[in-house]
């Protein structure tokens, strides 16, 4: 407890002295014990004000300063500089008492107003005496991050960064970055081609010296903190070295396995040893374990023996890299709504019955039918085509309770898209709402309506099922109220969006937490919405909200500079206002560990008691209240201060 | 019912292969009618060890001061020890072994399940027989005890001697053993869970002050509840400064950082607030051994004081103190769903 | 709301002693708004502001009752909006029971109250403040709990 506390009390002109006896309460004061020196002034903020604070404190060798005057909110950090710079006394000696908003301005009669602020002055002393001299923790950055998903929020971020001048490690666990931007043929709502715009950032990405691309790879594990992250990583052995594949596709031509291939979702097949597609970085064929017939010559090894590169060796093994980083982004993107639960639209029982992404690749013209738009099943042109929005959006009873925010205008997409291909076809859309907010958005559905005559439906399908060889759509049009019945060549789900199941494991890996459904939660709905509630992770893309690309980019690119923000200095400064555990008193219960928000407390040497980690440590107090024992304390906020704070404002 | 035979085999083998360092069990006692708590090493005094309605006493405070003896004695022997568990013992280790007082390997938990009876409540069956005086008791079939006096033994329903907490009691089996004796019954068709406490809820706020405030007036502050409280093992408790701790390495500052939240004289405000401290520190914790309210020399009612945070627990949180070993406790986690609006 | 500090007033001139644990960001921040807009409410509470309500201890209702507190009042922010993201959940629970054993041992039931006052509701916690010295008026000096001092 220290001994020479000085007292200033601010009449803030007449804002506290017009209701507060600030005179009285500067004389009351001086009589407290441990109190040295106690003064009133009529500005303490002004200039003469401070250097009066100044003065004092060197004068009468002050250990101890609080400040009666407005909330701390405005002028905390004024005196604070004062006590250290003017005084030559640590900030963290310095405490205000707020008798201004929370005395002055709200009371009338003066005796009440001068007693109510006695008592908050006596309690700020008694706190203030139990003070210590803190200083910022300085914690040392790595100036690297790590960026997890290669779809166009990874990409984005990663040249951000990048040519920033920051090293990236980007870490995709397919065989080429891209995510699903690279599936779209074209993308509302100015249907520029989406490979156009997105390949020359991968490519990009696959020259930028300041990025390290890892495909086939996943984060395993993720130890430290914001600025001195570990993260070991899982690459899988590609069994192909790409630096001297000439992508020649020899390989694949005489590989005797076929599997589906997910570049198409499905509707193409492809090699056992492949290439994603033409313009997939790495610009390498890979090979793909579990279709392979046996990684070894003897089983197979037609592709080793024609590669004349001799780019294929079947003895590469799956690697582990350690990498250390200061900031990670988590861009994990988004999966549709399992197919499977949507069974009374006939998806998965109909070969043309078809989700969103596949229609965008029958729409492209690298996709599996040149860019014409085709029924899988016998290859003819559909002349009737349905698509069903909210195919598991917006029904929180059996499927997703969040609307998925970018099928209405994806399908306006398609209908047009369709109509571009087959000009005499009819294109009807199934929907509940139409939800177009954003740039010539909604200027792009009203005229999928108009231009293309799109037939918009307001309702929804009950069922698709087959009758005489024709597939039938069920619905309800809600503003005729009627029942129609269409003869559907093809239809098209507008299937909802949800968290990519790589999204759920890097929640899992890195400890970040999810909402409810699923997507990365971020620190604040409003303020805070590209961090994670871990410091230094952050987030990006579909895999914190269902999101088209503008606004994936723009999150991306928030995401990249609040990064650079973070990593900008060589040290991080934190506030040293953190938890501290009385060794001799814990006995390792753990019930701080379980209730601290911020994972900051573990058991750990000597003898497994609380340890705190003081850059996690946000100083909240949360273990103060929930351990019985009394063993951990917020430093400068500790019990006994709050005891005798007690005791003040009860004048005992 | 059980068969005490055994129970001490299965103690003697243990002694006699070393595995286990101590038995914590009950014998019977040189004077008086309730068992005497017995920590035995050899094998042959295994044969000492009994188990009846007298076994009244949690063990798990034998396990406790064991720990504190261990360390005092600086003893390098980390064999686990023994400890025969009723239901609620069992509890009281779940809870110790959640709040990491020692680890699963150092405890070898022999369970007795109290099946369809319980433990014999002391000030009851004097109160029962009334002049005649008390020198044994034993389980007598599913629902009565044997009592022998001074004028030979006779059967008394179980449910009218048996202890509060046996009757109200929630898992009469172990929770957690290592071994069992004895049967778990499902149906044991005694009193509703916190029957007491409800009852009192139900009167006046005028009338549970004066209840209270007669209670608090009449402690001691002799502490026996906290003594005997197996969840009540700080080396410091805060609301005593009698209890304060200074070592060696004690520094200046902790010792300025001391609070006195109470006084130490047993006025009424000073016990009353230690004993809601207590309560507050025993939420979600106490597993209803009803030791403190049995060992209070004034008959404060403590049992009913700290069970009316395990009824709100139990009821209001579905948190069953002394359940799963792994569960984060009752104070440091929460629900989205936790009640809501008594706060304005 | 003005002139609520009239109303207030009875007619025995007792005046309450109130303790009120404010967060620091939400409810503080509430009182320096109703400060800032000068919303007039009783005199009575003197503001102890702690960083969270997470951070409120059994102990210091406890202790302020034991000290003559008449009344004790605990505010934090809505739940999902603390600063500390949990902190009020926890004492969502932690409160609820201190309440409850208050009330078990009879002590009067409206001596201790947990409110929720947001960084905007700066009228909201001149009612906060006026409802519960009001209450605290109508059942008169704590003598429960109240230690007796020389
Ligand atoms: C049918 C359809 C049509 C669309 N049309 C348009 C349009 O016209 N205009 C528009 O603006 N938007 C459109 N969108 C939306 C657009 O696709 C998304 O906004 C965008 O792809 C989101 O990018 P992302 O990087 O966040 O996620 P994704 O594209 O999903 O990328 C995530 C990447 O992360 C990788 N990954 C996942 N988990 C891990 C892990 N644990 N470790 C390593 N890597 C991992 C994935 O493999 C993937 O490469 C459409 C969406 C659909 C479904
Ligand atoms: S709650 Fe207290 S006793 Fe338990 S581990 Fe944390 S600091 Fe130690
Ligand atoms: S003060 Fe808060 S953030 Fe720091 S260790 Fe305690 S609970 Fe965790
Ligand atoms: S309640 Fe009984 S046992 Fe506990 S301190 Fe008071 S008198 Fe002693
Ligand atoms: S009352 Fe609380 S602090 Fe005291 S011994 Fe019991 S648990 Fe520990
Ligand atoms: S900061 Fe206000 S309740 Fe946690």
């Amino acid at each position: 407890m220290t001994k020479r506390t000085g007292v200033f009390v601010c009449h803030c002109g007449n804002n506290i002295a017009a209701t507060v006896d600030v005179v009285r309460v500067a004389e009351e004061l001086g009589r407290e014990e441990g109190v040295v020196y106690s003064k009133d002034y009529v500005y303490m903020c002004s200039d003469p004000g401070q250097s009066t604070m100044a003065k004092a404190i060197k004068e009468n060798k002050l250990d101890g300063v609080v400040v009666s005057c407005c909330s701390p909110t405005l002028h905390e950090k004024t005196f604070r500089d004062v006590t250290e710079e003017g005084g030559g006394l640590n900030s963290f000696r310095c405490e205000i008492a707020n008798i201004r908003e929370q005395c002055a301005w709200v009371h009338s009669d003066k005796p009440k107003a001068t007693e109510k602020a006695l008592k908050i002055t006596k309690a700020a002393v008694k706190r203030v005496q139990h003070n210590q001299s803190l200083t910022p923790i300085g914690v040392p950055v790595t100036r690297k991050v790590l960026v997890i998903g290669g779809g166009i929020a990874g990409i984005q971020a990663s040249l951000d960064l990048a040519n920033a001048g920051f090293e990236v490690i980007l870490v995709e666990k397919n065989p080429t970055v891209g995510g699903h931007m690279i599936q779209l043929s074209e993308t509302f709502p100015t249907l520029d081609c989406s490979q156009c715009i997105l390949s020359p950032k991968m490519v990009e990405i696959s020259k930028h010296k300041n990025i390290k691309l890892l495909t086939q790879a996943e984060v395993k594990e993720i130890s430290g903190f914001v600025g001195n992250f570990k993260a070991k990583i899982h690459q899988k052995a590609v069994y192909v070295d790409p630096e001297t594949c000439k992508i020649c596709d020899d390989c694949a031509k005489v590989c005797p396995t076929v599997v589906s291939n997910e570049y198409d979702v499905g509707l193409t097949s492809r090699r056992a040893i492949f290439i994603p597609f033409a313009q997939a970085i790495p610009a390498t064929y890979t090979l793909d374990e579990s279709a392979c017939l046996g990684l070894n010559p003897v089983v197979c090894g037609k592709c080793a023996e024609v590669c004349e590169a001799g780019a294929i060796n079947y003895d590469m093994r799956p690697k582990v890299i350690t990498e250390e980083i200061g900031a990670i982004i988590v861009a994990t993107g988004f999966d549709l709504y399992g197919k499977e639960n949507l069974g009374e639209y006939g998806m998965g029982r109909y070969a043309d019955v078809l989700d969103g992404l596949q229609f965008e690749r029958l729409c492209s013209a690298s996709g599996p039918t040149g860019g014409h738009v085709l029924r899988p099943s016998d290859h003819k042109e559909p002349k009737n085509v349905v698509f069903i929005q909210c195919a598991g959006s917006r029904d929180p009873e059996t499927h997703c309770a969040y609307c998925s925010k970018i099928c209405c205008m994806y399908t306006a997409k398609h209908a047009t898209l369709y109509k571009h291909h087959v000009p005499d076809g009819q294109a009807y859309v199934f929907y509940i709402d139409i939800r177009s907010g954003g740039k010539g958005y909604e200027e792009f559905v009203q005229r999928s309506m108009e231009r293309d005559e799109v037939m918009y439906l307001r309702g929804r399908v009950s069922k698709v099922y087959e009758k005489s060889g024709k597939m039938i759509v069920l619905g309800v049009d809600t503003i005729s109220g009627k029942n129609v019945e269409i003869e559907a060549d093809m239809v098209v789900l507008a299937l909802a969006m949800q968290p990519s199941q790589g999204t759920a494991d890097a929640a899992k890996t890195l400890k970040i937490g999810r909402d409810k459904d699923g997507f990365l939660a971020e620190a604040h709905p409003k303020l805070r919405p590209v961090e994670s509630v871990t410091g230094g992770i952050f987030l990006a893309g579909a895999a914190q909200a269902p999101k088209d690309i503008p606004e994936t980019v723009c999150q991306a690119s928030a995401a990249a500079s609040k990064v650079i923000q973070l990593l900008s200095k060589d040290e991080l400064m934190h506030s040293p206002t953190v938890a501290k555990v009385r060794l001799s008193h814990c006995t390792g219960c753990e019930m701080c560990v379980q209730a601290c928000p911020y994972g900051a407390i573990d058991l750990g040497a000597p003898s497994n008691k609380a340890r705190v980690n003081d850059v996690l440590c946000e100083g909240c107090g949360t273990c103060q209240a929930v351990c019985l024992r009394a063993a951990i304390d917020v430093k400068n906020v500790a019990q006994v201060q709050i005891h005798d704070m007690i005791n003040a404002c009860l004048g005992v | 019912m059980i068969d005490v035979a055994q129970l001490k085999a299965h103690a003697k083998g243990l002694l006699e292969k070393g595995t286990v360092r101590t038995v914590f069990g009950y014998r019977k006692s040189t004077a008086g009618l309730l068992a005497e708590p017995a920590g035995i090493t050899e094998a042959a005094q295994a044969d000492d060890l009994i188990f009846d309605p007298s076994c009244v006493q949690n063990l798990a405070l034998y396990l406790v001061n064991d720990k504190k003896h261990q360390a005092e004695k600086r003893s390098d022997d980390k064999r686990p020890v023994a400890v025969v568990a009723k239901g609620c013992d069992s509890r009281a280790i779940t809870v110790l072994l959640q709040e990491n007082h020692f680890s699963r390997e150092s405890v070898h938990v022999i369970g007795v399940s109290c099946e369809g009876t319980g433990v014999v409540d002391a000030r009851k069956l004097a109160r029962k027989l009334g002049n005649k005086k008390a020198l044994a008791v034993a389980f007598d079939g599913a629902d009565a005890f044997a009592v022998t006096t001074n004028e030979g033994t006779q059967s008394i329903a179980a449910a009218e001697v048996m202890a509060e907490r046996c009757l109200e009691c929630r898992s009469a089996h172990p929770t957690l053993s290592d071994v069992v004796f004895g049967e778990a019954k499902a149906e044991r068709g005694l009193h509703t869970p916190f029957q007491a406490v409800k009852a009192k809820i139900k009167e006046s706020e005028e009338d549970r002050w004066a209840y209270w405030s007669r209670q608090f007036d009449r402690c001691l502050r002799c502490y026996a509840c906290r003594s005997v409280c197996p969840m009540c093992y700080c080396d410091e408790c805060v609301v005593d400064s009698i209890s304060f701790v200074i070592a060696p390495d004690t520094t200046a500052e902790e010792k300025a950082n001391r609070i006195k939240w109470i006084e130490r004289s047993p006025a009424k405000s000073e016990s009353a607030m230690y004993h809601m401290v207590r309560a507050i520190h025993l939420a979600g914790r106490c597993i209803d051994c009803a030791e403190c309210e049995r060992v209070c020399p004034v008959n404060i009612p403590l049992r009913l004081l700290n069970t009316r945070l395990e009824m709100e627990a139990f009821e209001t949180f579905q948190y069953n103190p002394g359940s799963d070993p792994e569960l984060p406790t009752l104070t440091s986690s929460f629900r989205d769903t936790d009640p809501n609006s008594f706060i304005r | 709301m003005a002139k609520v500090e009239q109303t207030a007033k009875d007619e025995t001139g007792f005046e309450p002693k109130i303790v009120a644990f404010l967060c620091k960001w939400c409810s503080s921040a509430g009182s320096d708004l109703a400060g800032v807009s000068r919303l007039q409410y009783p005199s009575n509470a003197v503001p102890i502001t702690i960083m969270c309500s997470g951070s409120m201890s059994p102990m210091f209702v406890l202790s302020a009752f034991n000290k003559g507190a008449d009344g004790v009042l605990v505010s934090g922010c809505h739940p999902g909006d603390c600063h500390y993201l949990k902190g009020n959940f926890y004492a969502r629970r932690k409160i609820y029971l201190v309440q409850k054993l208050l009330q078990f041992i009879g002590l009067e039931n409206d001596r201790f109250r947990m409110s929720w006052v947001s960084a905007a509701e700066g009228a909201k916690f001149a009612q906060v403040m006026h409802d519960f010295v009001t209450d605290i008026k109508k059942i008169g000096p704590q003598t429960r709990l109240k230690a007796k001092r020389p």
